[in-house]
């Protein structure tokens, strides 16, 4: 179990998370991104109607304890990571829709993830024992904002403070999936020797899936492929240290371990794929971008 | 009359000049531009004259007195550590940023000329251009370092001085960019091992602060008649050669830019320069016109793709943007631009190449100001003819002469063709180039009588106004008729499913000459492209000697760095494919 210390830590490194999401973009941005609303709406779909019914479809198959239903439902309905800011963006995607994907995921979450955590685990038949009292979410959800807001402004005001900050926040996601794996992992490593396959299936497969589904739900919609791509990854990578915060602020003991093991192995393996898939992601973005400009010459 | 004969022509275009043009110039204030470069920074001192935004908006400036600081101590290192004296060539092979001024400027305080390099240049066109130059320092971006190796032990330079992109941002986010450059796009190769001494821009600063010397002793003397630039250009024939582009030239060139766009310059403007600086456009307009009058340059790096510019238009009060057909037509297709065109802005000034006419008209509609369209070349330093910005501008001409500047429409035989009719464009003013270093013959081809040969066939209409109608060397002969590649390119520019084409001739048994078109198909057009459909398109716009005989769909068309369409690169391919042909 995190201690009090480990939990206020993890809160305080979200924070920092949040303010170099903030700091990642201007208001005119947003603007920019709502001229196209369709793609925040096609975002928000793949990641509040796919995710979670992917979350579920795994669950079930896969037959897992109730324990780590919770864990795969609640990683499947958390709103979108700030790390898939930074694979967006270093994937040259639509940084903008990213971030507006992100933003109003987050914001939409404070309704979606405890009505799809009931509603899955529902039918999962989660009993009550293992429930996430939803105010919590809501709660976390409103606090993390305000950082939000304060990157925002700061990168209005000066780009070179700004685009720091935003860096501070990128190496901060980083930071944050290794804290917890120091400090969870040392006190469950019998848990993860006791791991059947079919969990580091459920944990790789869901981010996979993610971004294969949302990729896919997105150019069926009419997304062009940068966006599409763009979609898949913001689908995909969730909001892992969040789901550890809801966690500890919800479980205890031994349950809290149990509970948490499914958004611990996802954030870790999360990293890992997001990379391979941003790379592939770049070459393609790269590749269009140069034939895109060169053909630039529009006659009328 | 023979125009060559030094006859006093008549200038019927200065009825057009209206009330804001000057008919004559006023007389030259500086020296050379070391002075004017001084006489500007003790002017603005306290004001800033370059800021330099990369892509995700970080950025670093230099206010006038900084500058002038800067290329003093660069301009002392040359002096005390690397030997250079009066007339020596130091080439600046750097991307637009703070670097570049700092490093020309202190070229010229040291009494040196500048050999202006294409930062993309392969190692190749390196050696002969810093050999055929005489270059003794290279200051050169570090990005592009791994290519010394191949270069430096083939030319005479003695010094290598590099910059970075980031050059003089404050410290964070010069180290935030040069991590990126490094770890992220791997853009910063080492620098090899090099037989002679290498260092950066800010050491080399250093050590010329250090020497307490006022590089005023080597300016001082400048003459306007010494030269300024060995400025490169590929020209008409092959191999790059240098235009001699003397003090006077520039500062001539640079009193003819403000001649005809004072009226709408002031010293609080905010100049977009996206273009590169080693170019000449951008060189005279932008870097020191804009700076002499106190303006402020926003130089960008790498305006590819033309997302770059974003934060630099939307976090600076943008009052000018010079730049070329593409840049501009590439501007108006991104989203951020259409959303929100900058709101300050005052005017556009196109070159290069020809300013499509749809492009100017989406232009103003979407920015509610005008695009002015200039015409120059390397040789003439480069401005030769520019459209009034007071409301007489006509679309699709290249406008007036600047002032001090005749010009004449001759025939093969040397003689002025009647009026109306086209002829090929000869310039003569104070602005026209020194001759080809070391090309005397070249020199004589093209400067006769101190009339320069543009190579460009124009027309001139009512009010001295006037319009290219193609280069010289690109018509094609079919049959004996002239035609004119740029009348079929428009031509073919209307078919929707078109967004680029090129015309070049290629031999033909019947005709001599016959037409072929190259066309690059538009993605964003639903309908197919055929050669059928091109074919019959023409046919109904074209007499049928100037219908393309052959047509070749492409991915892309050959481009020079500032986005023209290289018809050369696709001749030098028809000569190619027909050698032993025929």
């Amino acid at each position: 179990m995190l201690t009090e210390l480990e939990t206020t830590l993890l809160g305080v490194m979200m924070m920092i998370i949040m303010l170099g999401m903030g700091a990642s973009m201007t208001p005119r941005d947003f603007l920019i991104a709502f001229r196209k609303p369709k793609g925040i709406l096609v975002g928000l779909l793949s990641q509040f109607a796919v995710m979670p019914f992917l979350g579920f479809l795994l669950a079930v198959a896969l037959g897992l304890p109730a324990p780590l239903v919770v864990g795969l439902i609640l990683i499947a309905c958390m709103p979108g990571g700030t790390t898939s800011n930074i694979f967006a963006y270093f994937s040259k995607g639509v940084l903008a829709l990213s971030i507006m994907m992100t933003t109003v995921s987050t914001l939409v979450a404070v309704v979606m993830v405890p009505l799809l955590l009931s509603f899955y685990g529902g039918l999962a038949g989660v009993g009550a024992e293992n429930r996430i009292p939803p105010e919590n979410v809501a709660q976390i959800l409103v606090v993390l904002l305000v950082p939000t807001i304060l990157g925002m402004i700061l990168r209005k005001f000066s780009p070179n403070v700004g685009a720091t900050v935003e860096l501070i926040g990128s190496f901060m996601g980083v930071v944050v999936i290794l804290f917890l794996i120091a400090s969870w992992v040392p006190r469950n490593y019998q848990l993860l020797l006791d791991t059947g396959l079919a969990i580091y299936f459920a944990t790789i497969g869901i981010g996979l899936m993610g971004m294969l589904f949302g990729y896919w739900v997105a150019r069926g919609l009419g997304q062009d492929t940068n966006r599409a791509r763009t979609i898949s990854l913001e689908t995909g990578i969730q909001n892992g240290p969040l789901a550890v915060l809801v966690i500890t602020l919800s479980f205890t003991g031994q349950q809290q371990q149990e509970v948490l093991l499914i958004p611990i192995l996802y954030s870790l393996f999360i990293v890992l794929t997001s990379t391979a898939i941003t790379l592939w992601y770049r070459r393609n973005a790269t590749r269009e971008a140069l034939a895109r400009d060169a053909a630039k010459v529009q006659p009328t | 009359m023979n125009r060559t004969d030094g006859a006093v022509p008549t200038r019927p275009w200065i009825d057009s000049y209206g009330t804001s043009i000057p008919a004559e110039l006023p007389p030259q204030a500086h020296r050379s531009l070391a002075h004017l470069v001084r006489t500007a920074c003790r002017q603005h001192a306290g004001k800033t004259a370059f800021t330099c935004v990369v892509p995700n908006g970080m950025n670093g400036s230099l206010g006038f007195a900084r500058v002038d600081a800067m290329s003093d101590a660069f301009a002392a290192f040359l002096h005390h550590h690397c030997g250079v004296r009066r007339g020596a060539r130091v080439a600046v092979q750097l991307p637009n940023g703070l670097a570049y001024p700092v490093a020309a400027f202190g070229v010229f305080k040291a009494g040196a000329v500048l050999v202006n390099t294409n930062p993309l240049y392969t190692p190749t066109e390196m050696i002969h251009q810093f050999n055929d130059s005489g270059a003794e320092v290279l200051v050169i971006c570090d990005m592009f370092a791994d290519k010394l190796a191949e270069v430096i032990p083939q030319t005479g330079i003695r010094t290598v001085v590099l910059a970075g992109v980031p050059e003089f941002f404050p410290r964070i986010p010069e180290a935030i960019v040069r991590g990126v450059q490094k770890v992220w796009s791997r853009t910063l190769p080492p620098v090899p091992p090099l037989d002679i001494p290498v260092l950066r821009l800010r050491d080399a600063l250093a050590k010329g602060r250090a020497t307490g010397a006022d590089p005023a002793e080597w300016w001082d003397g400048l003459r306007p008649d010494d030269l300024a630039l060995l400025q490169y250009t590929g020209g008409t024939t092959g191999v790059a050669k240098g235009a001699m582009l003397s003090h006077a030239n520039i500062l001539s060139n640079l009193q003819q830019v403000l001649a005809m766009g004072r009226s709408h310059m002031t010293g609080n403007d905010c100049v977009l320069t996206a273009l590169p600086l080693y170019h000449i456009f951008a060189f005279t307009a932008n870097l020191m016109t804009f700076f002499e009058i106190g303006a402020r340059n926003i130089l960008v790096p790498s305006p590819r793709p033309v997302q770059n510019i974003q934060r630099a238009i939307e976090n600076y009060p943008i009052t000018w943007i010079t730049g070329v057909n593409t840049l501009f037509n590439g501007l108006m297709n991104e989203e951020w631009f259409a959303a929100f065109p900058p709101k300050h802005l005052v005017a556009a000034i196109a070159g290069g190449t020809a300013l499509h006419r749809s492009v100017a008209t989406r232009w103003a509609v979407m920015t509610g100001t005008p695009i002015a369209e200039g015409y120059g070349l390397t040789e003439s330093s480069p401005l030769v003819s520019f459209n009034p910005l007071s409301g007489a501008a006509r679309p699709g001409s290249i406008g007036i002469p600047v002032p001090g500047t005749d010009v004449a429409l001759v025939d093969a035989d040397d003689a002025p063709v009647a009026d109306g009719e086209p002829g090929e464009l000869i310039v003569k003013g104070p602005q026209v180039m020194q001759g080809y270093w070391n090309r005397p013959e070249e020199t004589a081809a093209t400067v006769k009588g101190g009339w320069l040969y543009t190579g460009d066939v124009a027309v001139m209409e009512e009010g001295g106004f006037l319009r290219i109608v193609d280069r010289k060397k690109d018509m094609v002969l079919v049959s004996g008729f002239n035609v004119y590649p740029n009348e079929v390119e428009d031509c073919l520019a209307k078919i929707p499913e078109v967004l680029e084409a090129a015309v070049v001739g290629i031999p033909d048994g019947a005709s001599g000459e016959a037409v072929r078109a190259y066309v690059v198909r538009n993605p964003d057009a639903p309908g197919e492209l055929s050669r059928e459909a091109i074919i019959a398109h023409c046919r109904t716009h074209l007499t049928g000697y100037k219908v393309p005989k052959s047509v070749i769909i492409r991915d892309e068309l050959p481009k020079s760095p500032i986005g023209k369409i290289l018809r050369k690169d696709l001749k030098a391919e028809v000569k190619a494919e027909f050698a032993g042909k025929t």
